[in-house]
């Protein structure tokens, strides 16, 4: 069960107690609207915090910390929800019942997740600009790497493409020239402004119930000064022409990205029947993508769909021959035009519904995986428990998958080829 | 079945071994709802000469990974559309030395079960479907060339060892797949899917007994000797090519740095140098090293860089990764530093430290049901119960991790393979 509770103005506490697990998370969100102008600065921010505190002064000395923690582990937390972006830490530590006699984990955690917020070490009313220059140059290497990575790439230039004039468009972690720019007063400044104003979103899962949680935390949440400012709404797909874009970079295998539009999002109540059509149409091994595109014409070793609920996305991508491009293409619409035209049997209806329900109620058997959803679904609009989810799932019938299906109209293509051809 | 219990990890491990020689091992785990299931076979990329009946083979690179494929081919059905119908996924992967096939479910595990026992031993292989198999694995053979991270350790493999055959991708090549036949596959799976060579691991809130009656039913009473894996790999502990480089679309250079060690026989001895090894790498680049602190502030590594001990049947390495601008500078700055270590050797509260700390991930871990059964699967094969690492963390000597760096972390043991992107000058 959750528990929502909210602790201070904007700061809302998720608490999911669960005695089945070694291990407890928590994780610390400050809430953001997406935006060029501080994307950047906030995907920094954890990474500098987790540079050093006053007490540990450097890397090692936290790392030494942690590991009288039993390993725990806290690492920096930069997500997108639709027109949101959130950045904060997220810690991962032993359950207290495999420590030592005497010793104790959860409530060291909390403590300790605090002195990296707040008492950071300070340098001439800025953060130390040794640790934000190095940060500033790991985050661009971490940025400018997403191109290592070809599919993770091809699918950033599609959303890109689709999205010019909506905040969906903009990477995660910001962009090289934003990172370039930001000083450490600047970035300490706008850190202390986005403590005092954003939206906060704390979760917890583990085996402590939830008012010892919030005790432990009463210390951190007690030196923070808040004037909350409530964030803009989440919005649909703004619209723009589509695009059809190829790339060339030297490579062995092509990408192509389809990007599809529909106004069915998180925040419509045909939102259940979106997600069993995308994974019919793509999601798994049993979806028509895989069937047909990967199966039946061996085109490809991985194809897939995905459905971005929080902005009324479908992509498709596809890992092809550079000749295969025109044939893989007319696959995937072909296969998008059967469900439209109401070629969806009640069997793959039930599959799909079967592996929604099935990674719906796995999710909670990990304190990570419980984190992953709770900790972003309120945000994107999916203001529902995995129960809740489940049920509304189950309520799809064909005739609503079909109709779902009916609104997803392909706005923009992305294809990677190699230079060679 | 018999029960070995855990109090200190709060587990217990069921385990028998039927008739059939198959190995069934269970861990309850009441009260969860996902219940997975491995079905392996100790049978990887790298076995591919062996004698069966009294004949010799050498079977194409690529072909455990191929068969795994083929395997999902039933006379007439689908596999994979008959789990999703039981609400389950499952899938399969190849590594080195194993071969996996695996469900999760929450619901119907029983029929789940009884499927996967099925299809993981019936061969069902014509010309046609293993000839359509190779466009697909032409694709993942391409995917893999585009991936610096498989490129710049498959590259560092074919430097640092002369025969071991882990030289050569887990896929195999585009060449060497096309002479995969329906026979091959035939060969290989009656060689290595016996029940004798196979392993059961399931996890989840099921009835132990229930379950080894499950593979009793399906898979019978027969015992069959499985083929004998030849070992014909000749290394000794230098490395041939000390450094391999090549040029592909990255952002920054890209390096795998490896020292070779001895390959590791089995049972407790092994898991506990593999320990140690562990242990090692902490001490010599962990989080909490000296090095890791200096390198990171230099900017000569960042977050991406981390390490470990990994084993493989017949070879073993002590292996760390990452982007740098200066990978050789990682090198020099990690043979002095092991070099500094065996001469002091490490602090009593460090070491204590280190300890405590690798236990607590260990157990943490344990949270995660698919990395618990391929570590018992894993471990298994190495003539190990994986549950029992408390104990041999708590038998480690801090003298252990000094010798292990010593005699280890040495220059002709090292192979360095870098990647540099397309428009940049080689740093050497």
């Amino acid at each position: 069960m959750i528990e929502t509770k909210t602790l201070l103005p904007g700061v809302t506490l998720r608490c999911c107690r669960d005695s089945r697990f070694k291990q407890g998370c928590l994780s610390f969100q400050l809430v953001r609207p997406m935006s060029k102008a501080e994307s950047a600065q906030n995907a920094l921010l954890p990474a500098v915090l987790l540079r050093g505190t006053r007490r540990c002064p450097d890397l090692r000395a936290i790392t030494e910390y942690l590991d009288e923690l039993y390993g725990a582990a806290v690492s920096p937390l930069v997500r997108r929800a639709g027109d949101y972006q959130t950045t904060g830490l997220y810690c991962g530590f032993m359950d207290d019942r495999f420590a030592l006699p005497g010793d104790r984990v959860l409530q060291p955690m909390i403590g300790f997740l605090e002195e990296l917020l707040l008492d950071y070490p300070e340098e001439k009313g800025g953060f130390r600009p040794d640790f934000v220059e190095s940060e500033k140059k790991n985050l661009i290497s971490a940025i400018e790497s997403e191109r290592n990575d070809k599919r993770t790439y091809a699918m950033g230039q599609l959303l890109k493409t689709m999205c010019r004039g909506d905040s969906f468009g903009l990477p995660r972690l910001g962009e090289t020239e934003d990172v370039a720019v930001i000083d450490p007063v600047s970035l300490l400044a706008h850190y202390r402004r986005i403590l005092r104003e954003s939206p906060i979103e704390i979760f917890y899962a583990g085996s402590a119930p939830g008012e010892q949680v919030e005790a432990f935390l009463r210390p951190l949440l007690s030196r923070l000064e808040r004037q909350p400012v409530s964030l803009p709404p989440q919005t649909p797909f703004t619209p723009c022409p589509g695009q059809d874009v190829t790339e060339t970079m030297e490579v062995a295998q092509g990408k192509l990205g389809m990007g599809f539009v529909t106004p069915i999002t998180n925040r419509t109540p045909e939102f259940a029947a979106m997600q069993v059509f995308n994974t019919l149409y793509g999601a798994g091994m049993t979806s028509k993508l895989f069937l047909n595109v990967r199966e039946t014409l061996s085109l490809c070793y991985s194809v897939g769909s995905a459905y971005y609920g929080s902005k009324g996305i479908v992509t498709v991508a596809a890992g092809i021959d550079f000749d295969k491009e025109r044939q893989t293409r007319q696959e995937i619409l072909r296969q998008l035009d059967c469900c439209k035209q109401g070629q969806i049997s009640e069997e793959e209806v039930v599959c799909a519904k079967e592996a929604i329900y099935s990674s719906l109620r796995a999710a909670h058997d990990s304190p990570g995986s419980l984190e992953g959803y709770y900790a972003t679904a309120a945000l994107s609009g999916v203001g529902l428990t995995l129960e809740a989810y489940m049920e509304a799932v189950e309520q799809v019938t064909l005739s609503q998958v079909v109709a779902a299906a009916n609104t997803v109209e392909l706005h923009s293509t992305y294809f990677l080829k190699g230079e060679s051809q | 079945m018999t029960a070995y219990s855990y109090p200190e990890l709060d587990e217990t491990l069921y385990r028998q071994t039927l008739e059939n020689g198959l190995t069934v091992l269970v861990v309850p785990k009441k009260g969860f709802t996902k219940r997975l299931a491995y079905f392996v076979t100790d049978f990887g990329s790298i076995h591919t000469d062996f004698t069966l009946e009294g004949e010799q083979y050498h079977a194409p690179a690529g072909v455990a990974h191929y068969l795994e494929h083929k395997m999902f081919d039933l006379p007439g059905r689908d596999v994979s559309a008959e789990f999703a119908a039981l609400g389950a996924m499952a899938n399969a992967f190849t590594s080195y030395d194993m071969t996996a096939y695996y469900f999760s479910c929450t619901e119907h595990f029983d029929e789940c079960l009884r499927l996967l026992l099925e299809f993981v031993s019936t061969p069902y292989f014509t010309q046609q479907s293993v000839e359509k198999e190779q466009g697909i694995i032409d694709q993942e053979i391409g995917m893999n060339e585009d991936a610096p991270d498989s490129r710049v350790f498959d590259q560092l493999m074919e430097a640092m060892y002369r025969s071991h055959p882990i030289r050569v991708p887990i896929l195999g090549t585009a060449d060497t797949i096309r002479d995969i036949t329906p026979e091959v596959l035939y060969t290989c799976h009656r060689a290595f899917y016996t029940p004798e060579n196979m392993l059961l691991c399931v996890i989840g809130d099921v009835e132990p007994e229930a379950v080894a009656e499950t593979a009793r039913q399906v898979l019978g009473s027969e015992k069959r000797a499985p083929g004998v894996k030849l070992r014909p790999w000749q290394e000794d502990m230098t490395c041939p090519t000390p450094k391999v480089t090549s040029r592909m679309e990255v952002a920054m250079p890209t390096f795998n740095l490896a020292f070779k060690c001895e390959p590791l026989a089995g049972g407790d001895e092994a898991i506990r140098t593999e320990m140690v090894a562990d242990l090692a790498a902490e001490a010599l680049f962990g989080e909490s090293s000296e090095l890791y602190l200096k390198l990171y502030e230099q900017g000569v590594i960042d977050s991406s860089f981390g390490g470990g001990f990994e084993t493989v049947d017949g070879c073993a390495m002590l292996l760390c990764s990452g982007d740098s601008d200066d990978p050789e500078a990682v090198r020099t700055a990690i043979l002095a530093e092991a070099e500094k270590i065996a001469a002091q050797g490490i602090p009593e509260s460090r070491f204590l430290r280190m300890k405590r700390s690798a236990l607590g991930r260990r157990i943490r871990d344990l949270d995660s049901f698919d990395s618990t059964c391929f570590r018992l699967c894993a471990y298994h094969f190495s003539d190990f119960d994986y549950f029992r690492f408390p104990e041999i963390y708590r038998s480690i000597q801090p003298e252990e991790i000094r010798d292990f760096l010593d005699r280890v972390v040495r220059e002709e043991r090292c192979g360095l393979s870098v990647i540099y992107p397309l428009n940049q000058e080689a740093l050497s």
